[in-house]
């Protein structure tokens, strides 16, 4: 079972790893598709791609102004990247973004995983605030396999 | 009280769709899941209670970040316990489980009324789902990004053949 790892999503690009994962790091690449609304404009990009380093994406939403942003924690070209990311307007909570890249025999594929509770709320290796809710899933089945 | 945690129940099983779990969970809530939402509850009751109540997350997942905590509310999702039956398994004194206790309450995912002596705590489901609402958000949202990824790649493909070879190759 995963311990903090809460969101996961895979996808499969035909595109090269290496390809794939400069999208993420080249200021006029990602400021093009990532947190690019439909409606809205990307104002503003920062890429200070270093460890250490910080990122900004602001996207302009019916002239709102919505600031994404984060730093990077680990970059591996073009295995793995790990940033932090906050988007400030929402939510105070920090969470951390790992994306990997493993190629493929046409393009790659890649893995994000988002983990949603910051380091100093929970120690790294403790399992995760999923635990309750797969105990509490636990003890429902269980519940109804008795009951029902 | 049993559908309670029913509520709770029907956001487990929409959090598994974000893969935040294993396959073996998977099997299990998708065997009893519907069942559940028949006996217990309609989702949209949970989707109004959620909307309504405008929970803090931040508080949610810094009370479910200590591994106490999140034991004490795995039992509490068994029914109703008093502090001391909360502090048992850990050989706590009483004022450090009610301090647990505490930031559960703060949290809105514990409610706790005295009886006489006791101090009787139930679990809350709301918070566990606007915090599992939150994951869903997060899924779809790297679901989209990627997929404008994907199409941004595909279309400097398309540009790159459709351009005499040589030029802006990697674009």
């Amino acid at each position: 079972m995963s311990a903090t790892a809460q969101v996961k999503v895979t996808r499969h690009f035909n595109a090269s790893p290496e390809r794939v994962f400069d999208a993420w790091l080249e200021p006029q690449t990602v400021g093009k598709w990532l947190f690019a609304t439909p409606t809205g404009q990307t104002v503003r990009v920062e890429v200070d791609a270093r460890a250490g380093g910080k990122w900004i994406i602001v996207d302009r939403r019916n002239g709102e102004d919505v600031e994404h942003s984060g730093e990077y924690v680990e970059i591996d070209r073009p295995r793995r990247l790990v940033f932090t990311f906050r988007v400030p307007k929402y939510s105070s909570l920090t969470t951390e973004v790992t994306v990997e890249i493993e190629p493929g025999e046409s393009g790659c594929d890649l893995t994000l995983t988002q983990t949603n509770v910051p380091a100093e709320y929970l120690g790294s290796n403790e399992k995760g605030w999923t635990g309750i809710l797969v105990g509490l899933a636990e003890y429902l089945a269980q519940y109804v396999a008795e009951h029902i | 009280m049993a559908a309670l945690p029913g509520l709770v129940e029907f956001r487990i099983n929409g959090s598994i769709r974000c893969d935040g779990f294993g396959s073996q969970m998977e099997t299990m809530v998708n065997k009893y899941s519907t069942k559940w939402l028949t006996i217990f509850v309609h989702p949209l009751i949970l989707n109004r209670m959620v909307e309504r109540s405008n929970i803090a997350l931040d508080p949610v997942f810094r009370a479910l970040g200590d591994p106490t905590r999140r034991a004490m509310l795995r039992t509490l999702a068994t029914g109703e316990r008093n502090i001391g039956e909360l502090a048992a398994p850990f050989r706590m004194s009483f004022a450090a489980a009610s301090k647990h206790v505490k930031v559960l309450e703060g949290a809105g995912l514990v409610r706790r009324r005295v009886q006489g002596r006791r101090h009787v705590c139930r679990i809350q489901p709301a918070p566990l789902a606007a915090a599992d609402e939150w994951l869903q958000f997060y899924h779809r949202l790297w679901t989209e990004q990627l997929d404008r990824l994907d199409a941004l790649l595909e279309s400097e493909d398309r540009r790159a053949t459709e351009r005499p070879k040589g030029k802006d190759a990697k674009r």
